[in-house]
């Protein structure tokens, strides 16, 4: 049986470029859409951001509020299932009410094709990524920014800052 | 080529994973690719062990090693690419292999009655019976469980 010999990686499919940021959590490098991100900051400069009560989500334990709007803070290290490590930045996506706490940004690049991922993947993974990109001889997965949370995670998470907020109004009621 | 020539011969692909050998029906392989990187990335697919680059195309690995010789495989080596049947579409799929292959022509027998379902069959090459491999069933057999990446249900 003959061996293949090594060939050097090429795309077969030509689309629009799209510009992407790379980022890392926990040693590991993803892609999102740029057009996708809001706002990038330093963990540092969110002082304002409230905990939130809440033991179904275990990855969301804070909330932001920018623009009059508040955004739920998913942990990346959990959502993909990583070690834990303390992130210094978070992505604000735009157009849904989620920030993304990161680890790096690596830095901004262009994408010609984002393959769709193997029909082999049929986990969570499906809900995570719009699919895989190369991008200088490595394969990173183009995260999906509704991926984060679901509409029922979103219901859940209204739900517990709603029965919070009911609670402090009754113990401001109760000290008058 | 080794194997005996008969009427309902056919060929098969003879690989070696762990101590032992297995065939996989020609037909469905299309290369024996060089230890390329494996590209690895958070998921929770059950044996998917990352991604490999061959063709231009994207294709997935498994772990078959798991299954089959008891243990996760060594870094560094070959890969036997074939196709993955679905409903109406097929994939290319990679699985690690330690070392040379072989291309015989032999005729199947049925495999033994408590063969797991990934045995489609056996071949006699010589001496020795070769178990044929099923790809398909292999790699829908392994049980959910966490790999590198993943955990059952790391959304929480």
């Amino acid at each position: 049986m003959k061996i293949a010999a090594q060939e050097p990686i090429k795309s077969r499919r030509i689309r629009r470029s799209e510009a992407v940021i790379l980022f890392t959590v926990a040693n590991q490098l993803f892609a999102i859409a740029a057009d996708s991100v809001q706002e990038i900051r330093s963990t540092d400069s969110l002082g304002a951001a409230l905990e939130i009560e809440q033991q179904e989500i275990l990855k969301v334990r804070h909330t932001i509020e920018r623009n009059h709007r508040t955004y739920f803070v998913v942990n990346a290290c959990a959502h993909f299932g990583l070690r834990v490590v303390r992130p210094t930045l978070v992505l604000i996506l735009r157009q849904i009410r989620v920030a993304v706490l990161v680890d790096k940004i690596e830095r901004m690049t262009e994408i010609s094709a984002i393959h769709a991922l193997p029909r082999a993947f049929i986990g969570a993974e499906c809900q995570w990524y719009r699919g895989l990109a190369y991008v200088e001889d490595q394969v990173i997965p183009v995260v999906s920014p509704t991926g984060f949370l679901t509409a029922n995670d979103f219901q859940r998470l209204d739900g517990a800052m709603a029965e919070a907020a009911s609670h402090q109004s009754l113990e401001g009621a109760i000290q008058i | 080529m080794s194997g005996s020539d008969n009427t309902n011969a056919k060929s098969y692909v003879l690989v070696q994973i762990g101590d032992r050998r297995f065939a996989m029906s020609a037909v469905t392989v299309s290369e024996l690719a060089p230890p390329v990187r494996l590209h690895q990335f958070p998921q929770t697919s059950p044996l998917v062990a990352g991604v490999i680059v061959r063709r231009g195309r994207i294709v997935p690995v498994y772990d078959v090693s798991r299954i089959l010789a008891g243990k996760n495989s060594p870094a560094h080596r070959f890969y036997l690419v074939a196709s993955r049947e679905f409903d109406s579409f097929s994939e290319p799929s990679a699985i690690p292999i330690d070392g040379e292959c072989e291309l015989v022509t032999a005729p199947i027998q049925p495999s033994d009655a408590n063969s797991p379902n990934y045995i489609s069959g056996r071949l006699t090459i010589g001496e020795e019976n070769i178990e044929v491999l099923d790809l398909n069933a292999l790699v829908t057999s392994a049980p959910a469980e966490p790999n590198e990446f993943g955990y059952a249900d790391p959304r929480g």
